[in-house]
C-alpha cells in the first residue's frame, strides 16, 4: 500500500527542506538551524511528554540535535523519510533517559544502528506540515476507545511492555495485545488514506 | 510459533517496543533468517509508530536551548578539519612521511595508553578520597552524637562501681533517644584478645541480661564505648554491667561482672 505513496509522491516536486539532512553531512550550519526551527517543537513536545520535566527534556533534545549534527551520515534518505527517523531517535533517547529496566532497553532497537526503512519517497514527510499530522493522528487515535488509546500511549510514551500494560490497566494480556495491534492497524490505514 | 503468519501478529507491538522478552526473542530469531515480508512490515509499522509523537501536547523549548546548540554547532563547524593524506608511492619523501606517520601513530598509541592509565589512577584516587570523606563524615556524625549524649541535660548519669576496689570506676551517660556512652580512664586492658562487654540488666524479674557491644581500652587505659540503643530501652533497664568476655563478645555473660551500676 505504501508503495503506492512512493509512486504518487515521486512525481511531486521535492521541497527544499528535504535536502536539509544531507547538507548536514557537509557541516552546513544554516541547514542545521533550519532543521532545528522546523522540528524542535515536535521533538521537544515528544521528549517533554516522556520525561515530564522541562530542564531534563531540554538536555535530551540538545543531545538529539547534537547527535544529528555529528552523525548526519547515519541518516540514509533512500531508506526512509527524515522526520520518523528523528522522532524515533528522540523517543529512544528520552526513554533511555528514564533509566528503564535493562529488559525494556534491550527490546528497543538502537535507531543509530537500524535505520527506519519506509517504502515512501524522501521528502514526503515535508509535504504535510506538523499541524496537519497532529490533527490527523489525534483524530485517528481519538476514534479508538479510551482504554485502547491508553494502552498504546503507555507503550509509546512510557516504554511499557504488553504484560506491564495489562498489569497497569488490570486487563487480560490478550485484550491488551489485540488493542495495540488493532489500534496501530487502524492508525496505519488512516495515515495511508490521508496520504 | 513457526510460520510467518504467526509472526505478523507481533509486528506492530515489535515496532512499538511493547513485546515481552519471549515474543521479542522469537521474532528476532525469525527476522535473522531473512524474512523479507516481515522485515518490510516492520519498517511500515515503525513509520506508523513514529506518528504517535504527534499525540504529545505541543510545547516549545526555551530560546536558550537554540542559542546553546547553535554556539556548539558553529564552533564545531569552524574547527580545523583533519588534512587529507595523499599517497604518492613513487616519491621517496612519501615513504619518509609514512615512516613518520607510523612512528607518530605508535607514539600516539603509547600516549593514549599512558593517558588511560593516568585517568584510571586519577579515578582510583578520587574514589579513595570520596571513601575517606565518607568515613570522616561518619566519624564526625558519631562524635556529634557522643557529644550530644554527654552534654544533653536529658541524659542520665550512671556510675559503674568496680567490684575490685583497686580498679577505677566507669561512668555512663544514657540519653533515652540517642544512646549510651560509657567512659573511663586507666582501665586495665584484658589479657590476650579478650574484651570488656556491656550488659543491660532488664527490670523484668528473671529476664536474661541483654548483650551489648564490646571494647578494649587503648594502651593508656582510656575506655570509651558508645552504644546507640533503641529509644525508650532505658525505661526497661534497671542496671548496666560489664564483664570480661572472649573477643567478639558473648550472648550470655561468662564471667562475673567487673563493674555494675544501677539506673535511678
Amino acid at each position: 500500500m505504501l508503495l503506492g505513496i512512493l509512486n504518487s509522491t515521486s512525481q511531486r516536486e521535492v521541497p527544499p527542506e528535504a535536502t536539509l539532512p544531507q547538507r548536514l553531512i557537509h557541516k552546513d550550519v544554516k541547514a542545521f538551524e533550519q532543521l532545528y526551527d522546523l522540528h524542535s517543537r515536535t521533538v521537544y513536545s515528544l521528549v517533554r511528554r516522556i520525561i515530564q520535566q522541562s530542564s531534563t527534556a531540554e538536555e535530551v533534545v540538545q543531545d538529539v540535535f547534537l547527535h544529528l549534527w555529528r552523525n548526519a551520515a547515519q541518516y540514509n534518505p533512500e531508506k526512509g523519510p527524515f522526520v520518523p527517523w528523528l522522532l524515533t531517535l528522540a523517543r529512544n533517547r528520552a526513554l533511555d533517559h528514564l533509566r528503564l529496566k535493562s529488559e525494556r532497553q534491550r527490546r528497543r532497537e538502537d535507531v543509530t544502528a537500524v535505520m527506519p526503512q519506509v517504502a515512501i519517497a524522501p521528502g514526503y514527510e515535508e509535504l504535510l506540515d506538523t499541524k496537519r499530522w497532529t490533527e490527523r493522528v489525534q483524530t485517528l487515535m481519538g476514534s479508538l476507545h479510551q482504554r485502547q488509546k491508553q494502552a498504546i500511549e503507555l507503550a509509546y510514551f512510557e516504554g511499557l511492555s504488553h504484560s506491564e500494560i495489562a498489569e497497569a490497566l488490570k486487563e487480560p494480556l490478550g485484550t491488551v495485545k489485540s488493542w495495540i495491534r488493532n489500534g496501530l492497524q487502524r492508525l496505519k490505514e488512516g495515515l495511508q488514506a490521508a496520504s | 510459533m513457526n510460520n510467518c503468519e504467526e509472526f505478523r501478529k507481533l509486528i506492530e507491538a515489535y515496532a512499538l517496543g511493547a513485546l515481552d522478552a519471549e515474543e521479542h526473542a522469537a521474532l528476532q530469531a525469525h527476522l535473522s533468517l531473512g524474512c523479507s515480508d516481515c522485515t518490510k512490515a516492520i519498517e511500515e509499522a515503525r513509520w506508523v509508530v513514529s506518528h504517535l509523537a504527534y499525540l504529545a501536547p505541543e510545547q516549545a523549548p526555551s530560546l536558550t536551548l537554540k542559542d546553546r546548540l547553535m554556539q556548539t554547532v558553529r564552533a564545531e563547524a569552524t574547527a580545523p578539519r583533519r588534512p587529507v593524506l595523499v599517497f604518492r608511492p613513487r616519491a621517496i619523501w612519501t615513504w619518509v612521511g609514512v615512516a613518520a606517520l607510523i612512528i607518530l601513530t605508535l607514539y600516539s598509541g603509547w600516549s593514549t595508553l599512558r593517558l588511560q592509565e593516568q585517568t584510571r589512577q586519577a579515578r582510583d584516587s578520587t574514589t579513595e578520597a570520596e571513601r575517606d570523606h565518607r568515613k570522616l563524615q561518619e566519624q564526625l556524625a558519631l562524635t556529634d552524637r557522643e557529644v550530644s549524649i554527654l552534654t544533653d541535660p536529658a541524659s542520665v548519669r550512671i556510675g559503674l562501681q568496680a567490684q575490685n576496689a583497686q580498679t577505677p570506676r566507669l561512668e555512663a551517660m544514657w540519653h533515652s533517644q540517642l544512646g549510651i556512652v560509657v567512659s573511663g580512664q586507666q582501665i586495665p586492658v584484658p589479657a590476650g584478645s579478650r574484651v570488656w562487654q556491656l550488659w543491660l540488666i532488664p527490670k523484668t524479674p528473671g529476664a536474661k541480661p541483654v548483650p551489648s557491644l564490646t571494647v578494649r581500652p587503648d594502651p593508656d587505659g582510656k575506655f570509651v564505648l558508645p552504644v546507640f540503643t533503641p529509644p525508650k530501652l532505658i525505661v526497661e533497664t534497671k542496671a548496666l554491667a560489664i564483664t570480661e568476655e572472649p573477643a567478639g563478645g558473648s550472648l550470655q555473660p561468662t564471667t562475673a561482672p567487673r563493674w555494675i551500676g544501677g539506673i535511678s
